[in-house]
């Protein structure tokens, strides 16, 4: 298989493959702030996903811990980390 | 200078101590129930990989150590330890192999504030998406990495030295992240780096979920060459799609890979069985420049990828893969199939 044949075949199956989803997204339009989901809610469904599967839980012992961990990591802002601690480990 | 994991073993120890002492855990001191305790984290994987005909069993434990001092300061190493056993004549005979043990980095970071988080010693060259944040075994959804990884990160991975990163700009709409580093070269065993100087930067937009990064690096000995990277990482907010892609180019080569993740969540039947199921293909090509190297493919070469990975829990799956690779002088077949575990252990009692 040549070079040129493989990147066309990428290029064309791309569109494809995206469009369905492209199309579901558009629709389902502008309801992602739901009023109810809290800021540390937000952060976490916005930030976690975009490289592994959110956890279920974490010892609150090491939330702390971990959450240092995760600022370094996906270079969070302060205050993210902070909306994080209170959405996973509540006084 | 020359480490051996009992040094290694006692340095941790001793930091676990000294932690302890100088910050005993206050879970309440900002509102919260959180708790500041030393952790082990890591993941217990153990893969069956057939590469041409040729198979070979490879266990791993990689463990995560994070070692806090204070809210603002993190001690934290990464040390893997992969058993590769093959048969003894490739296709026949009993399996034989050995165990390799390696310190992926060691480094402490000093998180001054929104903006800026330093770092001392020896860390993964933010290079790219996959070196930092997609590396660890139970992050990835396919088990080998994109041969353009090699890019930026070879031979050595990590830098010695110095970096800041952190949070450039946040608004409700996007986040600007930023990493500069310069790592010096050095011949520490386990920690070998280059001497160079690179930074990575991408912007996220919170709405659609979609995140744009570009990242650069100039080696500043021997060839002196130039690395770059763009990368697009999107979760719709409505499909259960992560979409992963990057391009990279550098002296011995340049290429891309796409990686289009889908979860089965949205099947309208059988969804107790379909919504931990998670298809994973991946589309990737290289094609080598001036004569490739450096731990790239000297001939162009073209990869398909498709896994398929069952989530019985959040960090417990079964892994496996197929892929066909194409170059010049023949096509390979590459079969995976396994299992990863990942675990969190505090390393101090505390409250429960």
């Amino acid at each position: 298989m040549s070079r040129s044949i493989f990147t066309a075949a990428a290029v064309a199956a791309l569109p494809l493959l995206l469009f369905p989803f492209v199309l579901h997204a558009g629709a389902a339009g502008k309801g992602d702030n739901k009023p109810q989901q809290s800021r540390g809610e937000q952060v976490f469904a916005q930030n976690c996903s975009r490289c592994h599967v959110p956890p279920m839980s974490i010892p609150p012992r090491v939330t702390g811990t971990i959450l240092m961990h995760m600022r370094t990591r996906a270079r969070l802002s302060r205050e993210d980390e902070q909306a994080l601690l209170h959405f996973m480990a509540p006084k | 200078m020359r480490w051996n994991y009992k040094k290694l073993m006692l340095i941790g120890l001793s930091a676990l101590l000294t932690a302890q002492a100088a910050h005993p855990q206050n879970p309440d001191e900002n509102g919260t129930s959180a708790g500041y305790t030393p952790v082990l984290s890591g993941t217990f994987a153990y893969v069956q990989n057939s590469n041409a005909g040729v198979t070979s069993l490879e266990p791993e434990i990689e463990t995560v150590l994070l070692v806090p001092f204070s809210s603002h300061v993190l001690l934290e190493s990464r040390a893997e330890f992969t058993g590769f056993f093959e048969r003894q004549f490739q296709t026949s005979g009993p399996y034989v192999g050995k165990v390799f043990k390696n310190v992926d980095y060691a480094q402490v970071e000093w998180l001054a504030n929104t903006h800026v988080i330093a770092v001392a010693g020896a860390y993964l060259l933010p290079f790219g998406l996959y070196n930092e944040r997609l590396g660890p075994l139970w992050i990835r959804n396919l088990q080998n990495s994109p041969i353009t990884d090699l890019i930026g990160t070879r031979p050595f991975g990590i830098g010695d030295g110095i970096q800041l990163r952190g949070n450039a700009k946040e608004t409700d709409a996007y986040s600007i992240q930023y990493s500069a580093y310069f790592s010096a070269r050095s011949s520490i065993n386990q920690l070998a780096a280059s001497r160079l100087a690179g930074e990575d930067a991408s912007i996220y937009l919170k709405h659609p979920h979609l995140e744009i990064g570009q990242s650069y690096q100039h080696t500043l000995q021997e060839h002196q060459i130039n690395s770059v990277a763009t990368y697009v990482s999107w979760q719709p907010q409505q499909t259960p799609l992560d979409l992963k892609a990057e391009f990279d180019r550098s002296f011995y080569g340049e290429g891309y890979w796409i990686e289009p993740d889908y979860m089965f969540t949205q099947v309208p039947w059988g969804s107790a069985f379909f919504r931990h199921l998670q298809f994973a293909p991946r589309l990737q090509l290289l094609h080598p420049l001036n004569g490739g190297g450096n731990s790239l493919p000297t001939k162009n070469t073209q990869e398909f990828d498709a896994g398929l990975n069952y989530y019985f829990r959040d960090n417990f799956r079964l892994v496996s893969s197929y892929g066909r690779q194409f170059q010049q002088h023949g096509n390979e077949n590459i079969w995976n199939f396994g299992a990863t575990y990942r675990f969190i252990w505090p390393l101090w009692p505390g409250r429960k």
